[in-house]
């Protein structure tokens, strides 16, 4: 009896695992089957994450109210006792102003460039069980995204549309590592290609040796061929650390992205590209230091010296 | 009998499924977060029969694998799901000592998240895909493994009760 139960489970797992090789052989070959199996997936879930993140926004935002206590304590201390009541009537308008804001700024980017952009929602974070760093949005075939598109942000490059659905599509964010753009910087024109880290910082890889980047240089996105998978002109980061090793090839850099991943509410898809590359039209502007009062004390003498 | 088992397991492993993609995947943790579907499938395994275990194994990794936000080959998880689910089953078997302690499963638990993050990332570099820069990956395992060592006591007794209830037993936890 307990050979039996032995061969038995012996026989299950193989099978089990016979399965699995299986599935992994199939996809690998690229069987549409599998790949149609997420689809379905996404198509299943989008409503209970549409959902979720309706019935979450709330507690969303009063998480994030807590984890930028620690950044600004004594002026949110001072602040307090104003604000309790007017909290409470904006706790829900609050958001809507926050993504007013950003959607504002992102049709802002996207008409100085000239862009033609569907406007989305984030609903879903995705997971890092599987070290991938993409988000849901809550427009797909529907709103006219397809695959290989690019996605923006109020300040610059989000990521790029992995896959979509009919009401939903999946984006590869810029910080994952399996994402890479070409970039140009600013001015100078020298081209090179970006990769993500898995952080808000990227790397930067020039291709010519002869060129050199230096700290502060802005970077935009090349262009691709019939703007698929990236359209031109779109800020992209600025370089924060160079690396001068003796032994490599050409230079590369740290950048940091100019978007900010961690309050991403909207976003938009690029479907159409101006005729015309906008070139360093969307170049941010520096910020620009706040002058120190300045006090100037004249002095007069008196006429008469005391004592 | 592994049927009958099996047709109880599978709606609370969707829903639990379902429930991690549409409420706990809208947030973003530092480092890493956790998967309540992962802790859930190895606690349901370590609570089942080693045979049993491994089809869990099998059906939470084929979801992870369809999952849209997945990054690898469909069936990469599930060979990792039935190897870990088979296996801290038929540690939790062979020690009811262990199995019945919540510190001990706890630790199990995380240790198993760990060696199964660590084996996704291996198995994924033999495969071609891309996981990031090194310490971005040690950081998230982590990360992951930090997240399931506080996660795991909150949600233990409620699964171990709901394997009682499903399958007319004590709860051993």
């Amino acid at each position: 009896m307990r050979k039996g139960g032995e061969a038995r489970t012996r026989l299950l797992l193989i099978t089990l695992i016979v399965t699995a090789l299986f599935l992994i052989t199939l996809d690998l070959r690229g069987v549409g089957l599998l790949s149609s199996a997420r689809q379905g997936t996404q198509t299943i879930l989008s409503p209970f994450q549409r959902a979720g993140n309706v019935a979450l926004t709330p507690f969303k935002n009063f998480l994030s109210d807590v984890t930028h206590l620690g950044r600004s304590r004594s002026q949110i201390e001072g602040l307090q006792s104003d604000n309790a009541k007017l909290k409470a009537l904006l706790l829900t308008r609050g958001n809507a102003d926050a993504q007013l804001s950003q959607l504002k700024s992102i049709l802002d980017l996207a008409g100085t460039a000239g862009y033609k952009i569907v406007n989305a929602r984030v609903i879903s974070q995705g997971s890092n069980q599987s070290f991938s760093q993409v988000i849901t949005i809550d427009a797909g075939t529907k709103a006219g995204i397809k695959t290989n598109m690019t996605v923006i942000s109020q300040s610059g490059i989000t990521g790029v549309v992995k896959e979509v659905f009919s009401n939903s599509a999946i984006i590869l964010l810029a910080t994952d590592p399996a994402f890479r753009v070409g970039v140009r910087i600013a001015g100078s024109q020298q081209i090179g290609i970006l990769q993500g880290r898995g952080s808000s910082v990227a790397s930067l890889q020039l291709l010519d040796n002869q060129t050199s980047v230096k700290v502060g240089d802005i970077l935009l996105s090349r262009g691709s061929v019939a703007n698929r998978p990236f359209v031109p002109g779109v800020p992209v980061g600025y370089v924060t650390a160079v690396d001068n090793s003796a032994g490599a090839i050409a230079q590369s850099a740290s950048v940091k992205l100019y978007t900010d991943f961690s309050i991403l509410g909207v976003v938009a898809v690029v479907v159409a590209a101006p005729s015309i590359n906008p070139g360093d039209a969307l170049v941010p502007a520096k910020p620009q230091p706040t002058p120190a009062p300045t006090v100037t004390i004249y002095v007069t003498p008196s006429p008469t010296p005391t004592n | 009998m592994i049927t009958r088992r099996i047709l109880i397991s599978l709606p609370m492993i969707l829903a639990v499924y379902i429930f991690q993609e549409a409420i706990i995947s809208q947030f973003r943790f530092l480092g890493g977060g956790f998967s309540l579907f992962l802790i859930f499938s190895l606690i349901w395994a370590v609570l089942s029969l080693p045979e049993v275990a491994a089809l869990i194994g099998f059906f939470a990794g084929v979801l992870m694998d369809i999952s849209p936000s997945s990054s690898g080959p469909m069936g990469q998880w599930a060979i990792i799901m039935i190897a870990a689910c088979y296996a801290i089953s038929y540690f939790g078997a062979g020690n009811e000592s262990l199995a019945s302690n919540p510190l001990g499963v706890t630790i199990l638990i995380s240790i198993v998240v760990f060696f199964l993050e660590f084996t996704y990332v291996a198995t994924s570099a033999l495969l071609g895909v891309q996981s990031g820069v090194f310490s971005h990956i040690i950081l998230t395992i982590a990360g992951i493994t930090l997240w399931t060592l506080i996660v795991t006591p909150i949600f233990l007794p409620i699964f171990s009760r709901l394997h009682g209830l499903a399958f007319d037993k004590e709860s051993s936890i």
